[in-house]
């Protein structure tokens, strides 16, 4: 059997995170992951990040993935790849599959990050082939380039449920609806108003009533939910899809804590059943920590973050760090992570939903229900202001802890101000010079480049698109409004991407003046987007 | 949690204590037929809704003695799809919240093995790549 300063279970963000600060330290470090390759979820994720700078905020998921992985390779983490951990025995002792033969390996800590599975959901239908689970469904796209289906329902409304929503788009499906037996949207409003824009319907306070279909899935039916969570007869809707995704929440496979005797808690707002553990993730067994979502569901960011603070407490337990560097370096990343749990989603607020921001400003209830903001609500936001020429246009309507925008821009045309969940407000004497920056650094795509008045009776809008194929300048179109409805004629002025963009192109189009504020996507004519997949 | 919310295991480790069992004298009633009895719940053992309701009217009333009783969460995937589905079901059916049924309990192996790689254990000493 061998020994090591630290066995993590699990080479995801948060398990790579905690390796990297134990090996910084000058611990011998090894990662079992069942897995083929590193990096957990990390390598899904094509959508910009949330956050700050020090967040990763802007940069793709699997941009923060490659980096991770680099910076664990130099700081001489071991990831034990194909390893599944059977057993977390005591005294720490892990028993580990790899091929035909099974080995043991005692670690003088133990950090378990193991992550979650997805929930399912026991509808009638649910065992056909075509329901599968959002991250099933991101796997088969971002990992392996195969449309999920043509046609899909997503069920759950969740950061999960949208954002993978937006990623079957962006591979070519049509999303029929999202679904959700909550009444309310319930992840961020940005990633809502983006499947809305696009023209998916939201059906909050519903669920499935069955799946139909003898060996694959043909066809869904929908219905309303009353209070007591019973589908109200009469309100069936049913719609022709192959593919239902669900994005139900995720559990903890917090079961090797459990076994190795941490004392745990059934807490649902963290997902299920999680350990015990104080802010550097030391569970009520000596020796034995856990972080990332096995201990609570939250995300990668903070998952990145809460292995650091682990990985760092692990090396002082152990006794590779003076005390006082550990304290101070603990003291930094937990500024950092509260940073992240602070806002309107934040997990202490779970479950409540705020009549007004932290502003003052109403919170907006279509978008609650319906997915995006209605015309009128949006001038309620400091983001949101009239002016001569072209002037940033920032629908960010919720307290969400998120600040690129503040930065990308040179001019000094957004403010958030210390306060990471403030709404970013635009500087009225400051002058935008439409470099577009702040649209492609917005990981909500909220923000839009209007001008009001470009002269003849139009005006132009500047948003972010991230599909293909990319329209050309010259191209016709139709301008949709936030509900995705069409509402005027729309041809493309230019289309602009850069590499500070990161594969966000800049599509201007030049739509009737009544629209400026109201025009927020744009879809190309079949006959121009014919023309457009030939060349 | 509180202190008598934490018991000790067999092993000298505490953990999470499941709540107070429930009174078994209690009448559930008859088992009523529902339309939706046939969906699967656990799909690794093959076992439907209506196998669980009728388990608990069978005198089932944790989560450890419908696992026995049916095998449910004790296929491939050991229970991570289905466990709350089951939770929620007999809950129901036990007219309890879910949080008053016991936690089940976590064994290894975590993750589905054969027997001829189970007995395939290495050395003492180990292979010197590890």
């Amino acid at each position: 059997m061998n020994r090591h300063d630290l066995i993590v279970i699990g080479a995801g963000p948060s398990g790579l995170s905690a390796a990297i600060e134990a090996a910084h330290a000058g611990m011998d470090v090894v990662v079992f992951d069942e897995n083929a390759r590193p990096g957990g979820q990390l390598f899904k994720q094509i959508h910009k990040f949330f956050g700050s700078k020090e967040h990763h905020a802007k940069v793709r998921g699997f941009r923060i993935g490659d980096e991770l992985l680099k910076e664990a390779d130099a700081a001489g983490v071991r990831v034990e790849l194909d390893s599944s951990v059977l057993g977390l025995y005591p005294d720490r002792e892990v028993v580990v599959r790899h091929g035909d033969e099974v080995f043991h390996a005692k670690g003088d800590a133990v950090l378990v990050a193991t992550g979650a599975s997805e929930n399912t959901l026991g509808f009638p239908g649910w065992t056909l082939p075509g329901v599968i689970g959002a991250g099933a469904a991101q796997t088969m796209m971002n990992l392996h380039g195969v449309r999920p289906g043509d046609r899909v329902l997503m069920l759950g409304s969740g950061n999960v449920g949208l954002v993978v929503g937006f990623q079957l788009l962006q591979a070519g499906c049509e999303v029929v609806g999202v679904v959700d037996a909550a009444p309310r949207v319930g992840g961020y409003g940005v990633h809502a108003a983006k499947l809305a824009r696009c023209g998916v319907p939201f059906h909050l306070s519903h669920t499935i009533v069955s799946a139909e279909g003898t060996d694959h899935v043909t066809g869904v039916t929908i219905g309303e939910v009353d209070k007591s969570w019973q589908i109200v007869p009469g309100t069936e809707k049913h719609f022709d899809v192959d593919t239902i995704c669900v994005a139900v929440g995720l559990s903890p496979m917090s079961q090797l804590l459990d076994m190795a005797g941490c004392d745990m808690v059934d807490d649902p707002r963290r997902g299920g059943l999680v350990p015990v553990c104080d802010e550097s993730g030391a569970t009520s067994v000596a020796g034995i920590f856990a972080s990332g979502d096995v201990s609570g569901i939250e995300e990668a960011s903070s998952a990145m973050i809460e292995g650091r603070i682990s990985g760092a407490a692990i090396a002082d337990y152990l006794g590779y760090l003076e005390h006082e560097g550990e304290t101070r370096r603990v003291g930094e990343l937990e500024g950092s992570l509260d940073a992240l749990r602070q806002g309107m989603f934040a997990p202490k607020n779970r479950g409540t939903v705020p009549e007004r921001t932290e502003e003052g400003c109403p919170v907006s209830m279509n978008l609650l229900e319906h997915g995006f903001l209605s015309d009128d609500e949006v001038l309620a936001y400091p983001g949101v202001t009239h002016a001569k020429g072209v002037h940033a246009v920032i629908e960010c309507s919720q307290n969400i802890p998120c600040n690129p925008c503040q930065d990308a821009c040179r001019k000094g045309c957004i403010s958030i101000g210390e306060n990471i969940t403030s709404l970013p407000v635009v500087v009225g004497d400051a002058a935008c010079v439409a470099c577009g920056m702040c649209v492609a650094s917005c990981p909500g795509q909220a923000i839009f480049l209007v001008d009001e008045g470009a002269g003849d009776g139009f005006a132009t809008v500047t948003l972010p698109y991230e599909f293909l194929p990319v329209p050309t300048a010259g191209t016709r179109g139709r301008g949709l409004s936030r509900s995705g409805e069409e509402i005027c004629d729309a041809v493309v002025e230019s289309v602009r991407c850069v590499s500070a963009f990161d594969h966000t192109n800049l599509l201007t189009m030049r739509v009737p003046e009544d629209c400026a504020m109201r025009a927020r996507f744009f879809r190309p004519s079949p006959a121009d987007a014919d023309e457009e997949a030939v060349s | 949690m509180s202190d008598e919310a934490v018991r000790m295991t067999t092993n000298g480790a505490s953990r999470s204590f499941s709540p107070a069992p429930l009174d078994r004298s209690r009448g559930l009633g008859d088992f009523v037929p529902a339309p939706d009895d046939d969906v699967l719940v656990c799909r690794c053992e093959e076992v439907t809704k209506g196998d669980i309701r009728r388990a608990v009217h069978d005198g089932m009333y944790t989560m450890t003695e419908v696992r026995r009783y049916l095998r449910v969460g004790m296929g491939l995937c050991q229970g991570q799809s289905c466990t709350k589905l089951v939770r929620r079901i007999m809950a129901a059916e036990l007219g309890v919240s879910p949080a008053a049924l016991d936690a089940e309990t976590s064994r290894a192996p975590m993750r589905p093995v054969e027997m001829r790689v189970l007995g395939n254990e290495e050395a003492a000493g180990g292979a010197d790549a590890r």
